[in-house]
């Protein structure tokens, strides 16, 4: 990583969502809420389709930041808002999110970093920042 | 029962300790897309919101209580945060504590906050986690 500074752009991110991805995640995270897998219960809910998990979402965000960190441990705080829900249809093509980052502060040994997440034209995070250990 | 402000400060604790393997770390690194060889091999980390997954083992119990007559079926995740001490790591035993810390209501909808305590199973810090959901009481 070279210098630090406020301006700092990391690399973005498009990551894909198809029901399959969503079928891993509710398997290797125990998450499953049917709002995840069931158009109907999506539905029942006020949903317009079955949805990503936020938690997906949120640690397909954290990539952006990882990703460019040499070592992942240095991330000390990060947090999100799910302000819309990623709707996931059920074909082969699936729903791309692209990720951006940006360094908005640095002081004492630590990097604030604001994440923005669109999903069509939509922002789909609010408040997505991440405070890093930086050199 | 309905849940309401005067269970703030309601604690529920995971019903057994969570033991982090490697391999369950490389199956959520897998399932989150992140190839990042820090979460894989002997001395694994975790990806960063692996510490979730840990958490609702907390938010089980918080959910069994029949006084707040809260259904998983009718929970959005409204907002997360996390703040870290340490990784996560393979070979760690993590007590998670999930403690109620606001709950705000409008009609059918309840806006609940609260806030997870992960710790090795001797005390020692590990992470954070503080969420935001939403309970929507309504019938469709």
């Amino acid at each position: 990583m070279s210098a630090v500074e406020v301006g700092t752009e990391l690399p973005s991110l498009t990551v894909t969502f198809r029901r399959e991805d969503l079928v891993r995640y509710a398997g290797a995270s125990g998450d499953f809420n049917p709002i995840h897998w069931s158009d109907r219960m999506a539905a029942s809910l006020g949903l317009p389709g079955v949805i990503a998990h936020g938690m997906l979402t949120m640690a397909s965000a954290a990539r952006v930041v990882t990703d460019w960190l040499e070592d992942p441990a240095d991330l000390v705080e990060y947090g999100v808002r799910f302000t819309k829900p990623v709707v996931v249809p059920d074909d082969d093509k699936g729903v791309s999110v692209t990720f951006s980052a940006k360094v908005d502060k640095v002081a004492d040994g630590l990097a604030e970093i604001d994440i923005t997440a669109v999903a069509g034209e939509e922002k789909v995070l609010g408040r997505a920042r991440a405070v890093v250990r930086v050199p | 029962m309905t849940i309401d402000a005067t269970m703030v400060g309601r604690s529920y604790s995971a019903a057994e300790s969570y033991q982090v393997g490697r391999e369950k770390i490389r199956e959520f690194a897998d399932a989150i897309g992140d190839a990042n060889p820090a979460y894989r091999g002997d001395d694994a980390i975790a990806p960063p919101t692996f510490a979730f997954m840990v958490g609702s083992k907390a938010l089980d119990q918080l959910l069994e209580d029949g006084e707040l007559g809260l259904r998983l079926d009718r929970i959005v995740h409204g907002a997360q945060k996390f703040s870290y001490t340490r990784p996560i790591k393979a070979g760690d035993d993590i007590a998670a504590t999930a403690t109620i810390t606001t709950v705000r209501k409008a009609g059918d909808v309840e806006v609940i906050m609260y806030e997870t305590a992960l710790t090795t199973v001797a005390g020692e810090p590990i992470a954070t986690s503080t969420s935001t959901i939403t309970h929507n009481r309504a019938d469709g």
